[in-house]
């Protein structure tokens, strides 16, 4: 196996390009794993660590633009109050030490449905940008994924950085496992509310072959809130809403039988996990009233 | 008994400096001259015959030194005794997926990992038999089960009293195979001197892989050394000698070189032995003023084809209720799957589960709080065998533990407690585990400096084991701790028990104290010590075949608050309380420890923990930690562990029952019953999934 280093964005996309079959390495939470398992054997190996711009975030315009190697630790203590929602997910990823090794980047390269910050991030309207040496360009997450651990990333690119909106109303992520850390998610749902726009997003990790957005659930209570004047008024939900919408989102959710859980639990919990995201979002949308 | 002053203290262990700055060497880290490494490789298969192994390829590799096969491998001498398990590597039958079928040696861990990957093993397979049913059609009656107990025993006509019963509860439950995994994964380095042997092993008992080594390699009594200084956790994986031991020692004949074999997290699963799948099926019988006339205890359980492991998981209802009319079975079938062996209270764990559930059920059946159930069905001597107690004080825990835990102001109608989304509810088990001692030998030596040296071949599996030892030496002596130094983990300091059933300091302090009593005494005859010190020896075969009959058991009671989310399925435990009456605990620190690790494992074995059998494959699928889930922090909140003062002068000069085992007795069933509490749903089949509350509740 060759082990590949690179100390600049530059030098890393010319030896992306020269080797497009080696596989970048960062904070290798996942990448490790399956070296050790002995599912994956690179030809080839590439290192980021020395890119140092990958671990810098910066506000710009209104986003953050999160380097791609910014690990969960400092999502969670640097910026969490900008994109509440990518934090609370951030918080439930493995124990403090892949905290401090996890990346956005891995997250969104290895592209697993169970990936905890692709719900929040999807809600978000992130935009991913990669690059390679034929130049770069910007992909929103809600178009990056192509199927379970695949995405539109060509061979010889590399992601750079995530540029997320920085919250204009609340967000919130919930997942269930098997035990209360350090797992697998069963199934996750974020949940963002965009106020200004009058509009909601839902994503539902983990029951699915992609992280999968729920546009039913979304545009029944977009037309509720509107026809009921909430955004206006801040009154309260009505409990029949919040569970239609867990219901709506739930039937969103394309999960499989696994030693995690069976794909009715999935389902059932999608719905469950919907309702009180919402319940909470909203409760915080009426509390920021007063 | 010994006058105390070192006894009970909360000394923090001797070696905990040398461990935190990783001086303290675990058997895979001992480095030897010209050492090399070896890798396992496992069958593909689960039942059949290897037809070939083509290892041109992989000797060809770079720093591969050789490939160990059925072909060329060192034979192995087999004693009446000997573990099948051990005698890898002697024929071309392939008895369960995961069994060693060759070691691959190479000069680096990488080097011999690779080969043994790329290694080409051709098989002739066979129609596997892997799933474990109560209605097997090869279910058998075991001659005994383990260790050595009957199988079947029988007190009163069981079906004449429970026709006539007033309640009667007739339920099956049952618990799936469970995985004992300790932080440090089985390892050993092997290296021949001649025809002497000396192996660092990771291991709970070196006199015991002594002994298989000589057996197995043929060897003269004396010629091997094991030694295990430091052990990372066994939970009865590391309870006798496993096979990268072996295959280490043939890795070493066979190249004449150092071998070191460490298994993977993944190979354990296969490799160390795991808990039985049990199910079970319980019949209590009771008068309508809740006095037992009937129990009767039928358990089945699987082995493999290797070798009768038989789990004696019905035991427990032999000794625990006073029932006139009593019933224990066990049936076993031998199936194409690993060899289950101990993990931690084999028998009493999953036997708990089902006795202490069924006693619930039959509290609410005869509208008695389980408490009192348990009160009024006290024994006066133990029911099957008719013995006396050397002392039994479950009664005790149990209105100790109501007390700390707050039993008493409890509503027994099950489901009508919630607090938002979560339903609440509370439990109560018993506990129990044999306190038994096994013969052992010691040396205690007095130098002339004052200090102290006693030589056991004792295993500190992370129990605090070397600590307890020594603040029992320095009682007998009347020493302080500071000028005894106890040494362990060495065979050549001679036989001794193993750190399992319980037994380990029971047995281990008997021969200390024997040795340290036996040193005072020629102390006082000679009256100085001579320049070259001088050294008592102690073996306390003798003491314990004259020991009076008695049945010898630690007892507690284990309290439980759950809450279960009502719309996903979750099980959370707010706290535990745990009460003992284990004897005398030398040290209150690691002693609370032991039992609070017993308990935490006893929510994984009531929630999480379960051995997914693939029927196709023959496997366990979820082989590693990240998908066999034990608790973690955020599953464990606050466990309330203490324990009774309890003399017993029956046991051992010491008065020590042991309490490795009995924390995760009872606390599944704890559990359970507190889920039925909460949410009026009867939990028969560990683990508590969230499915299954949420099935059960739909």
């Amino acid at each position: 196996m060759d082990f590949l280093y690179a100390r600049s964005w530059d030098e890393a996309l010319a030896a992306k390009a020269e080797r497009p079959d080696a596989v970048p390495i960062s904070g290798g939470t996942d990448l490790m794993v399956d070296l050790n398992f002995d599912r994956r054997r690179p030809d080839a190996l590439l290192d980021l660590n020395g890119v140092e711009e990958f671990t810098r975030w910066e506000r710009v315009n209104g986003h953050v633009r999160i380097g791609a190697a910014v690990p969960f630790t400092r999502i969670i203590n640097e910026i969490g109050s900008l994109v509440p929602g990518l934090a609370i997910a951030s918080r439930t990823v493995g124990s403090p030490q892949i905290r401090n090794r996890g990346t956005l980047g891995g997250n969104l390269a290895t592209a697993s449905p169970a990936g905890d910050a692709l719900p929040p991030l999807m809600v978000a309207d992130a935009t991913v940008e990669v690059g390679s040496v034929r130049g770069e360009r910007t992909v929103p997450v809600r178009e990056f994924f192509t199927g379970p651990k695949r995405s539109v990333l060509e061979p010889d690119e590399l992601i750079r950085a995530v540029l997320v909106p920085v919250a204009d109303g609340p967000q919130q992520f919930a997942k269930v496992g098997t035990r209360n850390a350090m797992v697998i998610s069963v199934c996750s749902f974020a949940l963002a509310l965009h106020p200004a726009r009058r509009t909601v997003a839902g994503c539902i990790g983990s029951a699915g072959p992609t992280v999968l957005p729920t546009p039913d659930a979304e545009q029944y209570l977009e037309a509720e809130l509107a026809d009921r004047r909430l955004w206006d008024s801040r009154a309260e939900l009505d409990e029949a809403v919040a569970t239609r919408f867990g219901e709506l989102a739930g039937a969103h959710a394309r999960p499989i039988d696994d030693v995690r859980g069976t794909a009715d639990y999935r389902r059932h919990a999608v719905a469950v996990l919907a309702r009180r995201t919402l319940q909470w979002t909203w409760t915080e949308y009426r509390r920021a009233q007063r | 008994m010994t006058a105390t002053t070192a006894i009970g203290a909360g000394l923090n262990r001797i070696e905990a400096a040398a461990k935190v700055t990783g001086a303290a060497r675990y058997a895979g880290e001992i480095p030897l001259d010209g050492h090399a490494y070896g890798s396992v490789v496992q069958s593909t298969i689960a039942r059949g015959q290897v037809t070939m192994i083509d290892a041109d390829a992989v000797l060809a590799r770079p720093g591969v030194l050789a490939v160990l096969t059925h072909d060329n491998a060192p034979r192995l001498h087999r004693a009446d005794d000997t573990d099948a398990e051990l005698l890898v590597l002697q024929d071309d039958r392939v008895r369960y997926r995961g069994q060693a079928v060759a070691l691959v040696i190479a000069e680096t861990l990488e080097q011999a990992r690779a080969g043994a990957e790329l290694l080409d093993v051709t098989y002739q397979p066979e129609d596997h038999d892997v799933v474990f049913a109560a209605d097997h059609p090869r279910l058998y009656a075991p001659e005994h089960v383990n260790p050595n107990y009957p199988t079947d025993t029988s007190v009163g006509d069981v079906d004449a009293a429970l026709a006539s019963a007033a309640i009667v509860v007739d339920a099956t439950y049952s618990t799936p195979a469970e995985h004992n995994n300790p932080m440090e994964p089985h390892a050993a380095i092997a290296q021949w001197d001649g025809d002497r042997l000396t192996v660092y092993d990771s291991n709970q008992g070196a006199t015991s892989v002594r002994q298989a080594l000589t057996t197995l390699f043929g060897l003269a009594d004396g010629a091997v050394r094991v030694l295990s200084e430091h052990v990372g956790g066994g939970f009865g994986a590391k309870g006798s000698t496993r096979p990268h031991a072996v295959l280490a020692a043939m890795g070493a004949r066979f190249t004449e070189r150092p071998i070191r074999v460490t298994l993977t997290r993944q190979q354990m699963f296969a490799m160390v032995g795991y808990r039985t799948p049990t199910i079970q099926h319980m019949r209590l019988g009771a008068d309508a003023d809740a006095t037992l006339v009937a129990l009767e205890h039928t358990a089945y359980s699987q082995t493999s084809q290797v070798l009768e492991f038989a789990e004696q998981t019905a035991l427990i209802s032999r000794l625990m209720y006073a029932a006139p009319n009593l019933r224990t079975r066990h049936r076993v079938v031998a199936l194409d799957v690993p060899t289950p062996r101990w993990m931690r209270a084999p028998g009493e764990a999953p036997g708990s589960f089902a006795l202490e559930s069924a006693m619930d059920e039959l509290a609410t059946a005869c509208g008695v709080d389980p408490i009192e159930l348990r009160v009024r069905n006290e024994p006066s001597v133990e029911p099957d065998s008719g013995l006396p107690f050397s002392s039994r004080n479950l009664i005790a825990c149990l209105h100790e533990g109501a007390e700390r835990f707050g039993w008493a102001s409890r509503d027994p109608r099950p489901g009508v407690r919630r607090d938002g989304r979560w339903l609440i509810g509370t439990g109560v088990a018993s506990s129990t585990y044999p306190a038994r001692s096994a013969p052992s030998t010691a040396a205690a030596t007095a130098l002339a400096d004052g200090s102290f040296v006693v030589e056991i071949t004792a295993s500190d599996i992370g129990t605090g084991a070397r600590t307890a030892l020594t603040q029992i030496a320095a009682d007998e002596l009347r020493a302080p701790t500071e000028r005894v130094e106890v040494r362990i983990g060495d065979s050549d300091f001679g036989q001794a028990m193993i750190a399992g059933g319980s037994m380990g300091t029971a047995s281990w302090s008997w021969a200390i104290a024997k040795a340290c009593r036996e040193l005072l005494h020629t102390l006082h005859e000679i009256g100085t010590v001579p320049p070259e010190g001088v050294t008592a020896h102690a073996d306390t075969a003798e003491d314990i075949k004259a020991q009076a009959q008695l049945s010898r058991h630690a007892f507690g009671a284990q309290f439980a608050e759950v809450r279960v989310d009502v719309d996903t399925g979750e099980v959370r435990v707010p706290r535990l309380c745990g009460v003992f009456a284990a004897g005398r605990i030398i040290n209150a620190k690691t002693g609370r420890s032991q039992l609070i690790g017993g308990m935490t494992m006893g929510i994984g074995m009531a929630l999480l923990e379960e051995g997914v059998m693939d029927p196709q494959f023959g496997d366990y699928v979820n082989h590693d930690l990240a998908s066999y889930h034990v608790p973690v922090n955020g599953d464990v909140h606050d466990i309330d562990v203490s324990w009774i003062d309890e003399h017993d002068d029956r046991l051992n000069p010491v008065g020590v029952k042991g309490i490795g085992e009995i924390g995760i007795v009872g606390t599944a069933a704890a559990l359970a019953n507190a889920v039925w509490h909460a949410t009026g749903h009867r939990h028969r089949h560990l683990p508590i999934r969230p499915d299954r509350v949420l099935t059960s509740l739909a």
